[in-house]
C-alpha cells in the first residue's frame, strides 16, 4: 500500500521531469536555432551596409554578396544583393525583405510554442499535487483530543525527552543547543546530561561499525566475551568473522596477516563453529583475485555491516540492562503506528455518525498493535466483559486458576454459587482472591 | 492507512508547492521575454510592412534588437526550467526517502530489522527537525540535520525564509514581511489571508506612534481602500486611533498601541506560512508523540510499585506530558513478568504466590533460594516453601 502510494505520485512526477527535459532540450536547439540565424542575418545585413560604405568611398559598383549563405540554416541561401545608388541611403531589396519576414515569422512561431508548451505543462504539475493529496493524509491532528502540547511546561519536558535523546546519541552539541536556544533551567539541563552516559560508549561503538570499523568494537566484546557466551550471544565471533573478512578483502598483501589472526582469535570459537571457520578459511583460494565475484561477496556488502552493528547493539544492550531505544524514539515509533490506526478508526466513526464515543472515555477507542518489545506492562483484559481491568474492577482468581474481573464474577455468581465460565467447576464465589500482575 | 500514507502529507506536499510556484514564475518569466521579443520582431515587420522599402540601416538594428532579446530568452528559458527540474529532484529524493521503509524483499531478518531501524531513525530526526523549527529553535535545527545529514529531507528552506522574516518582525519592521506578502500574493488570496493587512494596519499604528499623523493618514489612503470590503470595521477602528493621543487609556485603542501586538504578528505570519504549505497546524511529532504517549500509557505507570524503568511513560517527564492523555485501549490480556520482562504464557506460565501476586515459572525459579524460601519481589514479603497455584488466563 505503501508502495503504491508512492508509485502513483513518482508515476506523475516523472512525467513532469520527462517533459520538462525535452522542453528543455527542445527549447535549447530551437531557440538556439533561431538565435543563431538572426545573429547571422545581422551579420550579413551588416556586412552588406559596410560594402556599401566602401562602395561609396570608392565610387566602384559591387555586388555584396553573403559568403556564408551555403551553411545557412534557412536552407535557401540569403542572397545580398544590395544595389547601390551613391547617392541615396540604402534601401532593401524585395528579396531580402522576404527571407526577413520569413526569419520573423519563424521566430515568432518558435518563442510562442516554447511560451505555450511550457504553459501546457501546468497540468501535469497539478497532478501531482493531486496525487499526493490523494494518496496521503493531510489531517491528523484530528486525532487528539486535548493538545497536551499546548503547555508550556509540558513543551519544556519535551525539549528535555529530545535533549536527552541526541545526548544519548553522543550528539551533545545539539543537545546543548536546543537547552540554550530553549533557555532550559539549569537542573533540568544537568539531568539530560546525566541521564544518558552509560548508553554513549555503546552507540559510539555503534557508529563505528557502521563506517566499518571494528577495533573498539572488538575490544568490548572480548571485555565482555563470558557474559556474552553466557547469553549465547554470537556477536563476539560475528564480529572476528567480519575482521578476518575485512583482512581477506584486502587481497594478498594482508594474507599472512588474516593467517595469523584467524590463528589467534578463531581458537576458542572452534568447537561452535567448526564449520563456519573452515568455510571462512576456503576465501583464501580466491585471494589473488579478489572477492568480487565469490560466495565471499557478500560480507563485502552494505547489509551485512548494518546487520553487525544492529546485532551489536541489541546484544550490548541486553547484556547492560538498558534500552536500545530512547524513550524518545519509543513514544515516536509506537505514536507513528498509532496514528494511522486513530485515523482510520475516526473515519468509520465519523461515517456511522457515533463521533460522540471518541470524547466518551479516557481510553483510546481502539487497541494499538504495538511490537512486543513496546509493551512494557501487563494488561488483564476480563474475558467475559472484554474490559480492562482497574483498581475499583481487579482481577480475580477462581479457585479452579481462571482468572476474571471482579464484576464479571458478581454477574455471574448465583448468591455464593458460582461456575465457573471456562470449566466445570462449581465454587464459593468469596473464595476468589484478588490478583496483581 | 498505512504508516507513510498518514504522515508524510507535508513531507510531499511542501516541495510539491515549491515546484508548482516554480513553475509559475517560469511560466512569467518565459511569457516576458517572449513579449520582448514579438515587440521587437513587431518592430521589424513594421518596417517591412512601410510604403517604401526600408532602410537597411535601419532594419539591421532592428534585427539586432531581435537576435539580442532571442539571447536573453534562451538564456531565461534555460535557467528557468534548470531551477524547476532541480526542484523535482527534491521531490525524488523524498520519494525514495519514503520507499525505503519497505527494504527490498530480498534481504531478511536482522538486516532488514536493521534497515527499517535506521529508517525509523532518520524520520524521527526529520519529524524532531520539524518541531524545533516549528518552535523556532533554527539553530538547533540547523545543527541537527548538518549532524545526522538529513538536511535534503527536512524543509529546512521554506523555514529559512520565515527565520529572517520572523526575526524581522521582531525587530519591529514589517519590511521583509510585505516582501514576502508580495512574494506569495496570488497563493495568499486564494486561501483569504488578511496578514497583509495586519501588517498595513501595524505600518499606520506605528506612524501614530511616532505622531506622524498626517504621513499615516497618506499611508491608510495608499493601502486600507483595497480592504474595504472585508475590512472596513477594522479599518473604522484603526483610523480612530488618529483622534487620541498615543498612550491613550481607552481600551479598544490600547489593544492596538501595544507592543505585543508584534509578537502575535510573528505567530499570525507563521501560521499563515503554514496554510501557505498547507502544512497543519500541530506538527506531525506532537501528534506522533502524544499517539504514542497515550498508545503505551496503562494505569501501572502511574501507581508506585509497578513501574517499569524501560517503559517510557513511566519516566518522570514524559509521565508528566502524559497525564491528560487517553490510555490505551485493550482487549485481549497481555500480561508481562515483572522480574524478567518476559512474556507470560505457555512457555512461561504465570504462577501466584500466597499474596496474590503473580509471576512467570521463569523468575520464580530465579526470586526461589535453595532453601525453599522465596520472597516477592514487590511486597518484599518472605514465604518459606509457599504453595504456588498455577493461573489460567484466558
Amino acid at each position: 500500500m505503501d508502495n503504491e502510494a508512492c508509485a502513483s505520485v513518482e508515476k506523475e512526477l516523472d512525467r513532469v521531469v520527462t517533459k520538462l527535459e525535452q522542453l528543455h532540450e527542445n527549447s535549447a536547439a530551437e531557440i538556439g536555432d533561431i538565435a543563431s540565424l538572426m545573429s547571422e542575418l545581422v551579420n550579413v545585413l551588416g556586412n552588406a551596409e559596410q560594402m556599401v560604405v566602401t562602395t561609396l568611398n570608392t565610387g566602384t559598383q559591387i555586388n555584396a554578396t553573403n559568403t556564408s549563405s551555403t551553411d545557412d540554416p534557412m536552407g535557401d541561401g540569403i542572397n545580398m544583393q544590395v544595389e547601390t545608388e551613391p547617392s541615396a541611403p540604402q534601401r532593401l531589396t524585395d528579396r531580402q525583405m522576404e527571407i526577413i519576414r520569413e526569419a520573423i515569422s519563424k521566430c515568432n512561431e518558435r518563442v510562442q510554442k516554447l511560451s505555450t508548451e511550457h504553459r501546457e505543462l501546468h497540468g501535469s504539475v497539478s497532478k501531482i499535487g493531486k496525487a499526493i493529496d490523494r494518496n496521503y493524509s493531510s489531517d491528523f491532528s484530528s486525532t487528539m483530543r486535548v493538545d497536551a502540547l499546548q503547555d508550556e511546561d509540558n513543551l519544556m519536558l519535551l525539549n528535555k525527552a529530545i535533549a536527552k535523546h541526541y545526548c544519548r546519541q553522543g550528539m551533545d552539541e545539539v543537545a546543548r543547543t536546543l537547552i540554550k536556544e530553549c533557555k532550559m533551567s539549569d537542573d533540568h539541563a544537568q539531568d539530560v546530561f546525566d541521564s544518558e552516559r552509560e548508553f554513549a560508549e555503546i552507540y559510539s561503538i555503534w557508529n563505528q561499525i557502521q563506517k566499518r570499523e571494528l577495533g573498539d568494537a572488538l575490544d568490548w566484546a572480548v571485555r565482555h566475551s563470558s557474559q556474552l557466551l553466557e547469553r549465547h550471544s554470537l556477536i563476539e565471533f560475528r564480529l572476528h568473522r567480519m575482521r578476518f573478512m575485512q583482512l581477506v578483502s584486502y587481497g594478498l598483501k594482508s594474507q599472512n596477516e588474516a593467517i595469523l589472526y584467524a590463528r589467534t582469535n578463531f581458537q576458542k570459537f572452534a568447537v561452535r563453529y567448526e564449520h563456519e571457520i573452515a568455510n571462512l578459511m576456503a576465501s583464501f583460494i580466491y585471494l589473488p583475485g579478489g572477492l568480487e565475484n565469490t560466495p565471499y561477496k557478500i560480507f563485502l556488502s552494505q547489509d551485512m555491516w548494518t546487520e553487525l552493528s544492529f546485532t551489536f547493539l541489541k546484544d550490548a544492550c541486553q547484556l547492560l540492562g538498558i534500552s536500545k531505544n530512547s524513550a524518545l524514539s519509543v513514544v515516536v515509533n509506537a505514536g507513528c503506528t498509532a496514528l494511522p490506526a486513530l485515523l482510520n478508526i475516526k473515519q468509520v466513526m465519523q461515517s456511522r455518525q457515533v463521533l460522540g464515543m471518541w470524547n466518551g472515555c479516557d481510553e483510546l477507542p481502539i487497541e494499538i498493535d504495538l511490537q512486543p518489545e513496546f509493551r512494557f506492562h501487563s494488561i488483564f483484559a476480563c474475558p467475559i466483559l472484554r474490559q480492562q481491568t482497574t483498581e475499583d474492577n481487579p482481577p480475580k482468581k477462581l479457585t479452579c486458576g481462571h482468572v476474571i474481573s471482579n464484576d464479571a464474577l458478581h454477574k455471574l455468581s448465583n448468591g455464593h454459587i458460582l461456575k465457573c465460565p471456562y470449566c466445570p467447576v462449581e465454587q464459593n464465589a468469596e473464595e476468589a482472591v484478588r490478583i496483581y500482575f | 492507512m498505512s504508516e507513510i500514507k498518514a504522515l508524510e502529507h507535508a513531507t510531499l506536499k511542501v516541495p510539491y508547492e515549491i515546484l508548482n510556484k516554480r513553475f509559475r514564475s517560469a511560466q512569467k518569466i518565459i511569457d516576458r521575454e517572449v513579449d520582448q521579443v514579438t515587440n521587437v520582431s513587431r518592430q521589424v515587420e513594421k518596417a517591412l510592412d512601410d510604403d517604401q522599402p526600408p532602410m537597411l540601416s535601419d532594419v539591421s538594428k532592428l534585427m539586432g534588437n531581435v537576435a539580442q532579446k532571442l539571447q536573453v530568452l534562451k538564456r531565461k528559458a534555460d535557467e528557468s526550467i534548470t531551477d524547476e527540474l532541480s526542484v523535482t529532484q527534491i521531490c525524488k529524493r523524498k520519494l525514495e526517502h519514503l520507499k525505503g521503509i519497505m527494504p527490498q524483499s530480498r534481504s531478511s531478518g536482522e538486516v532488514c530489522q536493521g534497515s527499517v531501524d535506521q529508517w525509523k531513525r532518520i524520520r524521527l530526526d526529520r519529524l524532531v527537525i520539524e518541531h524545533l523549527l516549528r518552535m523556532g529553535y533554527y539553530e538547533t535545527a540547523e545543527e541537527l540535520a548538518s549532524r545526522s545529514d538529513v538536511r535534503h529531507l527536512t524543509n529546512l528552506d521554506i523555514f529559512q525564509t520565515s527565520r529572517e522574516v520572523e526575526d524581522d518582525l521582531a525587530n519591529h519592521s514589517t519590511t521583509k514581511c510585505v516582501l514576502w506578502c508580495i512574494d506569495n500574493k496570488s497563493k495568499l488570496r486564494k486561501i483569504n489571508s488578511t496578514i497583509e493587512f495586519s501588517l498595513r494596519v501595524q505600518e499606520f499604528i506605528e506612524l501614530v506612534r511616532q505622531n506622524q499623523r498626517y504621513e499615516a493618514v497618506k499611508h491608510s489612503r495608499r493601502y486600507f481602500p483595497a480592504y474595504e470590503k472585508t475590512q472596513l470595521d477594522e479599518i473604522c477602528h484603526v483610523m480612530a486611533l488618529l483622534a487620541y493621543p498615543a498612550d491613550t487609556q481607552l481600551e479598544h485603542c490600547k489593544k492596538y498601541m501595544d507592543p505585543k501586538r508584534w509578537e502575535q504578528l510573528v505567530l499570525d505570519f507563521r501560521h499563515e506560512n503554514y496554510r501557505l504549505f498547507q502544512l497543519s497546524s500541530t506538527s506531525v511529532f506532537s501528534a506522533a508523540v502524544q499517539a504514542g504517549l497515550s498508545a503505551l500509557k496503562t494505569p501501572q505507570c502511574y501507581s508506585q510499585t509497578c513501574r517499569n524503568l524501560n517503559c517510557p511513560v513511566c519516566q518522570e517527564d514524559l509521565n508528566r506530558i502524559a497525564l491528560k492523555l487517553p490510555y490505551s485501549h485493550c482487549v485481549q490480556s497481555r500480561l508481562i513478568c515483572r522480574v524478567t520482562g518476559l512474556p507470560l504464557n505457555e512457555h512461561n506460565q504465570p504462577m501466584m504466590l500466597p499474596n496474590g501476586q503473580i509471576y512467570g515459572q521463569q523468575a520464580l525459579r530465579k526470586i526461589t533460594k535453595e532453601d525453599g524460601t522465596t520472597t516477592c519481589p514487590v511486597t518484599n514479603v518472605k514465604f518459606t516453601k509457599p504453595k504456588i497455584e498455577k493461573v489460567f488466563i484466558m
